[in-house]
């Protein structure tokens, strides 16, 4: 079958035999395929913005009974190379008394923030950069670089929209973290370990997801993660009709390109991270491993856009409220029912 | 030299270059961003000590929570932010007097310190037994920080209160147009 | 020549601050003075998605909590007052239609009413029958770009298309009557521009059975959606007395309960032979007067509306339309004000004639612009703080034209 793990492993064993044929040490082996495999995972993430952006339009439009792209390639495929390249080539504009060298780095905070996620997400059998023992800690801590990136974009604009913009989104995401954590956490008891590799492969079987175990946790986990990758119903520090673009008022062309990039990338993460912790990561039977993974995933990332594309947004402060008092005690009444449920049925 | 030693070359410069910006700069929310990154170069330390679990949690804890927190903060807090501030004052020679003493004492104890080397090898998954030490062991510790932690944030939110104080307006809120002054003569 | 400097000088008028302000700052110790804070201004729009056009609105804030509101209008002032003073009253039909763009045939059929009503004309009955079913579906039409755009406003993007897709069709039976999507000039003084084309009842037949059962899709899409509730139904709150003080007229209006509506208190044309409804808030997931309480008299309204349209294209009469289109009108001396209800409110004329082929003054009164001056008064009365969204639901909730409010 189309498994992807022998070449994997075959490209691995090249260069380790180039490498070491030049002379250098293990260390220098492994960070040449870590630089190899960065650069797959790159390119691989860019194509998976291309389509979701384009699938994100495509799915709108069939919402709102109207087409879509369609003038650009067979059914618009190719338009958002279109819409890429221009704003390539769009002036990047720093409006005057901006903070410059805060608002140089934001884009590339949250740009790389949201890439970093990717070094430990199980894209199928054998297709993982590193399979950290803390994976999903890692994915928890990396994600926070986002927001810093947000608040960093709204403080250092001079603009009072994009300020507020940025408050609205280092509020939510804290508050959205914490119910977030809880319900990763309830998964995490049960599975035993943070590795996504090993908790990928305790779900081997239907039955074996742990969506079974945790439904709860699994809405949680939803409704939060949602929250943490700003979209509808929670899109507040964006909201146009109150705060004009938020955070990226300010900003135009390629660095205006990468929140955006950074936008679906967490989006296509928070679809990822549900796919392996609670619909079984990779695993599946007869397609390939990496075809289930974004099978799951993308369906994953279907039900965000339905949400967007169905509810209004909620208020900033309803937002608060239902992240500490609602959200918050369920995810601590679910951590106590995951305990007592393995208390009472594990030896 | 080795790539550990250059990565902790490499991470340490960082660390404390972004520490001195910490105190020098001007701007507080530049400092700000400066402490995260000097954060995140501890975390990077972590790491090469083979501590994972701590360098995420560096990471999650004090970047993602305490960091942002401050940034938060600095943002609401009236003004601070469009200021530049000395962050020095006038008692220049007693606070380098402190921080000498402190350095002495530092040093003191780095060379008084048998650092024992372990030759176990690293245990696999240290969330696990960190985890069941701190609700066996440690429970105690552990719950008096939390406590500790508690007060604070009660005792933030009743400083951050004064109901007593009133605020007056310091300005007109909307200053008559000139036209309508002409006009009123 | 005259003499320009032994020409009066204009009046001095003494400005008193209380003129110029609107009642600010609000008391703070309401709900925010525990915390010591500071407060600053935002200048929401000219050019703002959710202010519906040029409308600036001055908002004193403190945090993210709105301590007052106030607008300044006056971005879209095109003359028409002045301009009709110098317009014989056939050519000042289409300048209406440029005062609300979405719904120029109601502005057409206010301005025709009063100068008929100035000249004493009698229109056929034919017309009198088309006049109410196109402006009826004008009102459908208005409303469901009050609906779309207020499903904008809070943020869901699909209703505004739903609401568009429907809203074509009745600018599609527009153009085939009349020529024109948006800027109709159809209702002229003493008639109409031309006479129904071929098949036009049965397609608008059609269309309202097709719209109909739409109603209880924009229903289940918005107007029950949880979310939708929570953000509207407790959120700027017009009392009815606040309302009435104001000369808030319209849906804004009834949704805060009041049972006003000139089609059934004050008939004009011929709405006092229709079976119809009056819809009104009712309070039903809040306060009465909320922004739910003023969506929700839309939706209704446009029930109702198709309701109006049916029982008037099943008594449509035969008839020629142009029969008492007057040569030049030329009005006797006198004066009339003659109102309407059109979909945003009462709307009036106030015409003056001093024999001649031109008004010697024509005064609209702007329903959209009595609506914009109640917003403080909603901010003062709010109960709970209002924030920046509430503004925002607010403002889409009274659905004001800018190009009305500044004429």
């Amino acid at each position: 079958m189309l498994e992807l793990d022998k070449l994997v492993k075959l490209v691995g064993d090249g260069i380790e035999a180039v490498v070491t044929a030049l002379g250098l040490g293990p260390t220098w082996v492994t960070l040449v395929q870590l630089i190899v495999a960065a650069l797959v995972v790159v390119v691989f993430a860019a194509l998976v913005v291309l389509f979701l952006v384009w699938w994100e339009r495509k799915v709108s439009a069939r919402f709102q009974m109207r087409l879509g792209p369609m003038r650009v390639g067979w059914h618009g495929t190719i338009q958002t190379i279109a819409d890429a390249l221009k704003l390539l080539q769009k002036e990047l504009i720093t409006p005057a008394n901006v903070d410059r060298g805060i608002y140089f780095w934001a884009p590339v905070v949250t740009f790389v923030a949201a890439m970093a996620v990717y070094v430990t997400v199980p894209f199928g059998k054998g297709l993982i950069v590193r399979d950290l023992n803390i994976g999903i800690l890692y994915i928890l801590s990396i994600t926070t670089f986002t927001v810093i990136g947000l608040l960093m974009a709204g403080w250092s604009s001079n603009n009072k929209y994009a300020l507020l913009g940025g408050f609205r989104s280092a509020a939510q995401v804290v508050s959205y973290e914490v119910p977030m954590a809880l319900a990763i956490v309830a998964v995490v008891m049960l599975t035993q370990t943070l590795s996504m590799g090993e908790i990928v492969s305790q779900q081997a079987k239907f039955y074996q997801w742990y969506i079974w175990r945790q439904p709860l946790g699994f809405l949680i986990y939803l409704v939060a993660a949602t929250a943490e990758c700003n979209r509808t119903p929670f899109d507040l520090p964006e909201a146009d009709s109150e705060l004009v673009a938020g955070f990226v008022t300010e900003y135009s062309g390629m660095k205006f390109a990468m929140f955006f990039l950074a936008e679906f990338l967490n989006m296509f993460t928070v679809a990822a991270i549900a796919t392996t912790l609670f619909f079984g990561g990779w695993n599946g039977p007869f397609l390939p491993s990496w075809m289930w993974f974004l099978i799951k995933t993308l369906a994953g990332v279907f039900v965000l856009m339905w949400f967007r594309w169905t509810y209004p947004r909620l208020r900033v402060d309803q937002l608060m409220s239902f992240a500490w008092k609602f959200l918050l005690p369920l995810a601590f009444i679910n951590i106590v029912l995951t305990g007592l449920g393995i208390y009472i049925f594990r030896p | 030299m080795d790539t550990i030693s250059l990565a902790f070359y490499a991470l340490a410069f960082l660390i404390i270059a972004a520490a001195i910006f910490v105190v020098t700069s001007k701007n507080i929310f530049h400092s700000a961003i400066y402490l995260i990154l000097a954060l995140f170069g501890v975390a990077g330390i972590y790491v090469l000590l083979q501590a994972p679990f701590l360098a995420a949690a560096q990471v999650l804890i004090y970047v993602g929570a305490v960091s942002m927190l401050m940034i938060f903060a600095i943002m609401l807090t009236a003004r601070i932010a469009d200021q530049t501030i000395r962050h020095t004052n006038e008692q220049v020679p007693t606070g380098l007097l402190v921080s000498l003493g402190l350095l002495a004492v530092i040093v003191y104890s780095l060379w008084q310190t048998p650092f024992a080397i372990s030759s176990d090898p690293m245990p696999e998954g240290a969330g696990g037994t960190l985890g069941k030490l701190l609700l066996t062991q440690f429970a105690l510790p552990f719950e008096i920080v939390s406590v500790l932690l508690l007060g604070a944030l009660i005792g933030a939110v009743v400083i951050a209160k004064k109901d007593s104080v009133r605020r007056e307006p310091e300005a007109p809120m909307t200053p008559l147009p000139k036209s309508a002054e002409k006009v009123a003569g | 020549m005259p003499d320009v400097f032994a020409l009066q000088a204009p009046p001095r008028y003494e400005i008193e601050d209380d003129d110029l302000l609107i009642n600010i700052p609000a008391p703070p110790e309401k709900y925010s003075g525990a915390y010591l804070t500071e407060t600053y201004k935002v200048n929401m729009g000219p050019q703002h998605p959710s202010t519906h056009g040029v409308l600036r609105l001055e908002l004193t804030m403190d945090g993210e909590v709105v301590l007052s509101i106030r607008p300044h209008i006056g971005y879209l002032h095109r003359c028409f007052e002045k301009h009709a003073e110098n317009l014989p009253y056939a050519g000042i039909v289409p300048y209406t239609d440029r005062m609300d763009y979405l719904a120029g045939l109601s502005q057409n059929m206010s301005f025709a009413v009063a100068v008929e009503r100035l000249m004493g004309i009698k229109v056929p009955e034919r017309v009198e029958y088309i006049r109410v079913i196109i402006c009826e579906l004008q009102r459908i039409a208005s409303h469901l770009v009050a609906f779309g755009t207020y499903g904008l406003d809070m943020g869901a993007f699909t209703p505004f298309l739903w609401a568009f897709r429907d809203r074509e069709m009745i600018l599609d039976l527009f153009e085939w009557l009349t020529g024109a999507r948006l800027l109709y000039n159809y209702i002229w003084v003493g008639g109409l521009a031309r006479d129904l084309p071929e098949g036009w009842v049965a397609k608008t037949r059609e269309f309202l059975d097709y719209f109909e059962p739409k109603i209880n899709d924009f229903n289940d899409l918005l107007s029950y959606n949880h979310i939708f509730i929570t953000r509207t139904a407790n959120v700027g709150i017009l009392p009815p007395e606040v309302a009435i003080s104001y000369g808030v007229t319209g849906p804004n209006l009834r949704g805060s309960g009041v049972d006003w509506d000139l089609r059934r208190d004050d008939p004009y044309s011929i709405y006092d032979r229709f079976k119809w409804n009056v819809a009104l808030g009712k309070g039903r997931f809040g306060p009465i007067g909320s922004c739910w309480d003023r969506y929700w008299v839309r939706i209704e309204e446009m029930a109702e509306s198709v309701k109006i349209c049916r029982q008037a294209l099943e008594g449509l009469p035969e008839g020629d339309v142009h029969e008492t289109i007057p040569r030049k009108a030329r009005p006797p001396k006198g004066d009339v004000y003659a109102r309407t209800e059109s979909p945003r409110g009462e709307l009036g004329y106030y015409v003056i004639s001093d024999g001649s082929d031109v008004p010697l003054r024509c005064k609209a009164r702007s329903p959209c612009f009595t609506a914009i001056s109640s917003l403080n008064a909603v901010v003062q009365h709010a109960k709970k703080p209002m924030l920046i969204a509430d503004v925002v639901a607010t403002v889409a909730s009274y659905d004001i034209v800018l190009g009305e409010v500044d004429r």
